[in-house]
């Protein structure tokens, strides 16, 4: 119980930094603050297709941060889980190419999923080989790899996948309706989507928890040199984190392709794959918390859109909030830190 | 500077680590504080150095109470503490290193700090090349680069903690000659220790804490059963060697060079049989370390054959190793042995990997049964780093396997208490009877000679003498340690 | 203690939510007519988005009764994660019932919002779903023929230049860019073989696309440097074909440099503004007489599925309540070319010069229109490439 209070005390503190510091940027933005978070509010959560909007924001940004829980845990930075995003969408794209003509669209629509999960977990694996083998430095892997996906995206858009006749970059042709993730008409929410987020989340928490994985990559994120004097292959567990990680957000990827723009388009990752860095570390890469930033943040994202469409202020606003959130939140556990420090001296 | 400490105490939360503690350090002299793992020692010290807040008490320096909260304030009142790691910057020379905390801004960069600091070393009769990167320097040294460092920051009071653990004799000698000409100029030299040679060696006087709390003082000429006494209350049976019968050939070395350390490791030709006990002696970072590593297969020789029990394991790795029996115990305990932020459970549970589940109740179970066994004072929920040296050092001993071919111990008592080092070895001890080889590094020439059979003294990255323990004595080792055979 | 967190993170965005439920205020009362104006750039970006947000203004005006909402910078590179079906979503929450897409890119979203909400009404401009049939009946295109301000705006350019090379700052690659780009061309051929009788070798005439209507930093070509490239290369008029001011903000510093150049932008009639030294006239959009005329249809439930083309006034092409397609020229016109370009306009607009009479061929030599033969509508909408003699891609490689 103490415990509980303890962090929600630090929960309300946060927020109250964060909704100070906001403030005082709409103030000398000159727009209205409480009118500004009545917006965003509304404009998340304030009709059931809302809501829908704000969880396929959620789907893929839950996907990726939960497998950046699995290199987290073993101490790597995957910053390149953009560039995994996007490989992922390029893999789906690819297989779900072939489906066009197809008279089972189902079953490519189902292998494109295997197809954008290899497609993560193969461009994660390049990161982590270098890592592993080359010894580059997994940010800089990961950057660079981001590069490269980002120039591929652009050729095969406005190269070999190009509309026929058109070079235009606004993206592939779409598929036909028959490749669609099904979704619910209503509220336009794919609900597989849900449900392989939902899983994610599952599947990561247990495994971190319950198997010789999770054990395996905390013993070597903690202790790299001793885990290995343990027996564990610590090459080996960085190569299986990075492929964890770059599955789930290929996976986010092929849910972009597949059931939001139906076709491929340069910034299919939305930057959810940075989005999800910020939300891993805001939860304290913890997987119960985790699904609940995203969530956050997919509101922050979805009701931003208002400011510009009923206030007139840029939405970049909800940047600016989830930096600061972050920002108040490692402000705030160093604080806590040096407190309990100084209690325990005393 | 006369230092005065009045009624002490230091509770972290329940724990009492220092309960009412008074003593008085007079300037110019050496003051030995001696004491058991968690009498207490290492917590005063702290508080002395400004490094942790005392619960109660007053300090006070030259008959005057001060109060300060940081390492920095009690610089600036001339107190310095040299703590048991060095606390230096590994990635920068030795001279950017001794320049850390001088520098108080950009313009002072033209001072002589070269000239200063090499004046400060020639002094102390210290050898440090100015340009040497810190990481590749030997313990000793970068003790003695922060010794140096310190008194550059122009320091009165010099805290030494546990200063001669893990450094050659040789160091120790330097370290020693060098504490006295402080003394003589008139510094106080506060010297933290559980070894009883180093205090009846240097120090004028001592107190002695026990639980928290001064058991006794004692001034030069000292007694060592009544310090003994002190330190534990009653006195602890020594262990004596386990004579056994050297069985099969289990480690050969076969011509093998390799590089890594200072030394590196050239043309070792050795054999290791069954029942052996083997003291590695030598300077800090003359190939023992190395050797220790290649028999255990985390470095692999650039030239020559390792063999165990007859199969060449060249080009196996560390886990072939494992496999075929070999153990390794860094000495390092939480850099490299265990993983802080793991609890001893989840330790176990490495050990012991089957199947895609972790066997959390099993891991726990045998969790229990070993802290019992080991007198571990822990629970299996307990994260290691918590742990007192002496009962990280029983853990990693509980996680030996039952009857290993070989183990392999880097210095395995560093930084123990009498009470601790002697369990330790009552343990290792019983693996011989079980057919065991024990190899094992120490700079304490004492503790090969009572413990081994068999000693090799290192140097500089050769085996320069290999001899049965009854066929020489301390000085013959000495002397080879030194390179003079 | 973190699973408490997580607990009490969704207790409380649950609370949040239902005391939303309770705060939501009540719709009803008496409402203007909303219409939401999606746009692909700023509002304010002196082009193609400026021309439709003042379009919408025009409405407002003219329509006491209607009221605007927009969003601009409406593309996934601004608006990340943002689609074209969840904002026609959101809007039609907030009580809209008309929808206007400016963008041939939001053409596969539109549609398919067209398709999730039937009885809203959408306006997608520059599209052709109804042409194709692929539109469900609540859904319009509209279209200006920009292609005699495009020839207008070749027409001048040819006047102007001194090297005979003029350049065409393209966005993508479509039927709609490719038939502008022709139009512009074959007004410069006119006015070089038939105004200034010179020698058609003489004259050349370029195309480089950028891919994407603007800008986007690391997905398009840089149109500032394309267009650097083509003052540096010996072009000395820059005809822009993408959405925002680069050519004439480029021409004007190559003039500041001594450079005699001159551009011709696109889209907006106040886009010469602040470059009047090089600004040779800009060919328009007028979408207000356009938009009313749906917005009216609309309001008076006389919504049909139309794929409307709309031209000039010939009376006035600049005629803000009736013309949809205007030029104007340009303070670095000279009084000559401005007198023939005069002429050109009413020759156009009498249909004795018609630029889309054959023979008339593609790039790679095939025909495209026979001698004599008139372009339809359709021909000229959906042309194929571009026309023989101009340099630059006619479609992607």
């Amino acid at each position: 119980m103490q415990t509980f209070l303890r962090y929600s005390r630090k929960m309300i503190l946060t927020a109250v930094v964060v909704f100070c510091f906001t403030t005082l940027i709409l103030l000398i933005a000159g727009a209205p603050p409480f009118a500004a978070y009545y917006h965003i509010f509304k404009g998340s959560l304030g009709s059931w297709s809302k809501i829908a909007h704000v969880i396929t924001v959620w789907i893929p940004l839950t996907l990726c941060a939960s497998g950046l829980l699995y290199t987290f845990r073993i101490g790597l930075w995957n910053i390149g889980v953009e560039g995994q995003m996007i490989m992922g969408a390029i893999f789906s794209t690819a297989l779900l190419r072939f489906g066009i003509e197809s008279h089972q669209p189902a079953v490519f629509l189902g292998l494109s999923f295997f197809a954008g999960a290899m497609g993560g977990g193969i461009w994660a694996f390049f990161a982590g080989f270098l890592k592993t083998k080359g010894g580059v430095h997994e940010i800089f892997a990961g950057l660079g790899l981001n590069f490269v996906a980002q120039g591929i995206i652009l050729y095969l858009i406005f190269g070999p996948w190009k509309r026929p006749g058109v070079a235009s970059m606004s993206g592939t042709e779409v598929f036909p309706q028959t490749l669609w993730l099904p979704f619910l008409s209503t509220i336009r929410l794919s609900p597989v989507g849900l449900v392989l987020a939902l899983a994610a989340v599952m599947v990561t928490a247990w495994m971190l928890r319950y198997t010789w994985v999770g054990l395996g990559l905390k013993a070597i994120g903690k202790n790299q040199y001793a885990a290995f004097l343990f027996g564990l292959k610590p090459g080996r567990y960085m190569l299986l984190a990075m492929a964890f990680a770059g599955g789930f957000a290929g996976l986010a990827g092929c849910l972009q392709v597949a059931g939001i723009y139906h076709r491929l388009i340069p910034a299919i990752s939305s930057n959810y794959g940075y989005l999800s860095l910020l939300v891993v570390m805001l939860s304290n890469y913890n997987v119960w918390v985790a699904p609940g930033v995203a969530f956050f943040f997919a509101c922050l994202n979805i009701g931003s859109i208002q400011l510009p469409m009923m206030l007139r202020v840029d939405s970049s606003l909800s940047g600016v909030i989830q930096g600061a959130l972050v920002l108040a939140t490692l402000a705030i556990y160093a604080w806590q830190t040096r407190n309990k420090q100084k209690e325990r001296q005393n | 500077m006369r230092i005065e400490l009045r009624n002490i105490h230091k509770y972290y939360g329940p724990v009492k680590a220092n309960a009412g503690i008074s003593l008085t350090i007079r300037s110019g002299t050496i003051h030995g504080i001696l004491g058991e793992n968690g009498a207490g020692k290492s917590t005063l010290m702290k508080i002395l150095a400004g490094f942790s807040r005392k619960t109660r008490g007053t300090v006070s320096l030259n008959g005057s109470p001060m109060t300060y909260k940081t390492p920095a304030q009690a610089s600036r009142l001339g107190i310095g503490m040299l703590y048991q790691e060095p606390l230096d910057f590994p990635v920068l020379s030795v001279l950017e290193n001794f320049m850390v905390g001088l520098t108080g801004n950009i313009s002072d960069r033209n001072t002589p700090h070269r000239q200063i600091f090499e004046q400060l070393a020639k002094d102390l009769g210290f050898n440090l090349p100015p340009n040497a990167i810190v990481k590749n320097l030997t313990i000793g040294e970068r003790q003695q680069l922060e010794i140096l460092r310190l008194l550059g920051l122009g320091i009165e009071v010099l805290i030494l903690d546990e200063p001669t653990t893990g450094i050659s004799s040789m160091q120790r000698e330097a370290l020693f000659k060098a504490l006295e000409q402080l003394a003589s100029e008139g510094k106080s030299i506060v010297l933290v220790s559980h070894k009883l040679e180093d205090i009846e060696a240097l120090c004028d006087s001592v107190t002695v804490l026990r639980l928290g709390r001064v058991s006794g003082e004692m001034s030069k000429p000292f007694d060592t059963n009544t310090l003994l006494e002190m330190i534990f209350g009653i006195l602890p049976v020594q262990p004596t060697c386990v004579e056994t019968q050297p069985g099969k050939t289990v480690l050969v070395m076969d011509c093998v060079t390799a590089t890594g350390g200072r030394a590196g490791l050239k043309k070792c030709d050795v054999t290791v049989r069954q029942g052996e006990i083997i003291g590695l002696a030598g300077l800090e970072g003359s190939g023992q370390g190395l050797f220790l590593r290649l028999a255990s297969g985390l470095v692999q020789p650039k030239q020559g054959a390792v063999f165990l029990q007859k199969s060449k394991m060249n080009g196996k790795d560390y886990h072939a190793f494992k496999h075929a029996g070999v153990t390794f115990l860094p000495t390092a305990r939480l850099e490299e042995g265990l993983i802080p932020g793991l609890n001893i459970a989840e330790h176990f549970a490495l050990q012991n990997r089957k199947g895609f589940y972790v066997n959390s109740p099993e891991a726990f179970k045998q969790a229990k049964k070993s802290i019992e066994k080991f007198r571990i004072k822990g629970q299996p929920v307990f994260p290691v780093e918590s742990l007192s040296g002496g009962n990280q050092q029983r853990l990693l001993l509980s996680f030996i396997p039952d009857d290993p071919v070989l183990l392999l111990l880097e210095k395995p008592t560093r930084g123990l208490d009498m009470e601790s080092a002697l369990w330790v070895w009552e343990h290792l001890q019983k693996f011989c009877a079980g057919k065991t080889s024990i190899l094992f590094s120490s700079s304490d020439l004492e503790e090969i000679l009572m413990m081994a059979h068999r000693v090799w003294v290192f140097f500089n990255g050769k085996i320069v003498k290999d001899t049965m323990i009854s066929d020489t004595d301390i000085h013959e080792l000495k002397s080879a340690i030194a390179g003079i055979i | 203690m973190f699973k408490k967190m997580g607990l009490a993170l969704s207790i409380f965005f649950m609370l949040v939510f239902m005391g939303f439920l309770c705060l939501r205020p009540g719709f009803g009362a008496e409402k203007p007519f909303q219409f939401g104006l999606l746009l692909v750039g700023p509002y304010n970006d002196h082009g193609w988005s400026q021309a439709h947000f003042e379009a919408g203004e025009y409405v407002q005006k003219k329509l006491p009764g209607a009221k605007m909402i927009y969003i601009d910078k409406v593309n996934p590179a601004d608006r990340q994660g943002i689609t074209i079906p969840q904002l026609v979503d959101d809007m039609v929450e907030k009580g809209i019932k008309l929808i206007i897409a400016n963008s041939d890119d939001m053409k596969d979203g539109t549609r398919e919002a067209a398709k999730m909400h039937p009885d809203i009404h959408f306006l997608h401009i520059s599209g052709d779903d109804v042409l194709t049939g692929k539109a469900s009946g609540n859904l319009s295109n509209l279209m200006g023929r920009m292609e005699y301000g495009k020839m207008m705006a070749g027409f001048a350019a040819a006047m102007t230049t001194k090297t005979g090379k003029i350049g065409y700052l393209g966005p993508l690659i479509n039927e709609e860019t490719r038939r502008l780009v022709a139009s512009s061309y074959l007004g410069a051929k006119y006015a070089w073989e038939k105004v200034l009788k010179k020698d058609p070798k003489e004259l050349t005439f370029k195309v480089t696309w950028i891919g994407f209507w603007f800008n986007i930093p690391g997905v398009t070509a840089d149109p500032t440097k394309v267009a650097q490239n083509f003052f540096n290369t010996g072009y000395d008029v820059l005809i822009s074909g993408i959405d925002t001011t680069e050519a004439v903000v480029v021409a004007k510093q190559k003039k500041q440099e001594g450079k005699m150049v001159w551009a011709i932008p696109y889209d907006y009639i106040g886009a010469c503004e602040g470059a009047s030294d090089v600004c040779l006239g800009v060919p328009y959009f007028n979408w207000g007489p356009g938009y009313l005329e749906f917005i009216q249809a609309s309001i008076a439930g006389k919504w049909k599925s139309n794929w409307i083309w709309m031209g000039p006034d010939w009376k006035n092409i600049n005629d803000p309540d009736t013309s949809t397609v205007g030029f104007k020229p340009g303070p670095a016109l000279s009084s000559s070319a401005k007198k023939a370009l005069d002429s050109f306009i009413s020759d156009l607009g009498t249909k004795k010069v018609n630029l889309f009479e054959g023979p008339l061929y593609y790039q790679d030599g095939s025909i495209f229109l026979k001698d004599g033969e008139i372009a339809t509508d359709k021909k000229i909408w959906y042309m194929e490439q571009l026309l023989k003699g101009m340099l630059g891609q006619s479609s992607a490689k």
